[in-house]
C-alpha cells in the first residue's frame, strides 16, 4: 500500500534530550571504542530517543519488516557534550517513489540545537520501504 | 596511510582499517546503546521474513566504524560533514574493511571518499566526508 503523500511535511512534536555520559560510553564501547572520543554518528542516537524513525513509520503506517536504512547525511556546526539539553525537531521532508510504487523513499530530516537556539547539527535519513510484488494472475 | 592530509595527493588513499568479525552480540550491544532496536539487526526469524539470512549489521553501525576511520586518521581536522549511502548489506561474521580516499580539496575543506565493503565482497556503503584543516573555521 502507497505511503499517503499528505504525510510529506508531517512535522513530529520538538522534544528535549539531555546528553548523558554513561549513554556515551554506553554507545562509545557498542562501536569498539575504548575511553571517550567525537561520535560523529551520535545525533542519530539523541534524535532517535524522542521520535525514533520507527515511531515515524508507525505513523505512516509502514510495516517495519519492508524497510531499509538507504541513506543518512549528518551537518556539523557545533559541539555538545554531556549534560547538555538538546531540542530536536524531525520532519518528513519527502516521500517519493521509484521501479513504478515497487520502492518508496522517506526523507527525515532532523534540526538539533543547545538550549539557546544555536545551531548543534542538522541530520537527513532516507528510508527505503521495500513494497512485495504484487502477486500478478496469469 | 594517515600521515598529513596535506601532502597526501588527490586521488590517493589516506586511511584504511578493518573493524570486526561483528557477531550478533555486537549487533545486540549496538541495538542496547543507539535505541535501535529493529529486530532485522536482532532477530534471526525476523531478518529471514524481510528476505535475508541471517539478522544484518546495523548500517548505522558500518557508518559508526567509517567516523572511527575518520577521527583516528585525522583527529586534529574538524568533520564538517559526513554522508553514506547503504547499497547492500553488512552480513553478520564477517571483518568489515573500511577505506577513505582523498577525492579534492575545496579550500582548506578536504573532500574524502569512503567505502565499507566485507572482506572479499562488495561494497556495502559508499560515504563522503568533508574535513576541514584546523583554524580554517
Amino acid at each position: 500500500m502507497a505511503i499517503d503523500r499528505q504525510f510529506i511535511g508531517f512535522r513530529l512534536a520538538p522534544f528535549t534530550v539531555t546528553v548523558d555520559g554513561a549513554k556515551l560510553r554506553q554507545f562509545s564501547a557498542a562501536i569498539g571504542l575504548h575511553g571517550t572520543g567525537p561520535l560523529p554518528t551520535y545525533l542519530k542516537v539523541i534524535e532517535g530517543e524522542g521520535n525514533s524513525s520507527r515511531k515515524i513509520l508507525a505513523a505512516l503506517g509502514v510495516e517495519l519488516s519492508h524497510v531499509l536504512h538507504a541513506e543518512q547525511e549528518f551537518e556539523y556546526h557545533a559541539d555538545f557534550h554531556s549534560g547538555d539539553a538538546l531540542t530536536v525537531e524531525r520532519t518528513v521532508s519527502d516521500i517519493y517513489e521509484r521501479k513504478g510504487g515497487q520502492l518508496e523513499f522517506i526523507v527525515v530530516d532532523s534540526v538539533i540545537r543547545h538550549a539557546g537556539g544555536e545551531l548543534v547539527g542538522r541530520t537527513q535519513q532516507v528510508i527505503l520501504v521495500r513494497h512485495p510484488t504484487p502477486v500478478v494472475a496469469a | 596511510m594517515s600521515g598529513p592530509l596535506q601532502h597526501a595527493v588527490v586521488g590517493s588513499a589516506v586511511a584504511q582499517a578493518t573493524f570486526g568479525p561483528l557477531d550478533r552480540e555486537d549487533l545486540r550491544r549496538y541495538a542496547e546503546a543507539s535505541g535501535d532496536l529493529n529486530p532485522l539487526h536482532l532477530d534471526p526469524a525476523f531478518a529471514q521474513r524481510a528476505g535475508f539470512e541471517d539478522v544484518i549489521v546495523h548500517g548505522m553501525l558500518g557508518m559508526a566504524l567509517l567516523g572511527r576511520l575518520l577521527t583516528d586518521a585525522f583527529p586534529t581536522l574538524k568533520l564538517q560533514r559526513f554522508r553514506t549511502r547503504f547499497c547492500s548489506v553488512i552480513p553478520v561474521g564477517r571483518p568489515i574493511v573500511c577505506a577513505a580516499k582523498l577525492a579534492a580539496w575545496h579550500g582548506a575543506v578536504a573532500e574524502i571518499v569512503l567505502t565499507a565493503a566485507p572482506l572479499g565482497g562488495p561494497v556495502s556503503i559508499e560515504g563522503t566526508a568533508m574535513l576541514a584543516l584546523p583554524g580554517s573555521g
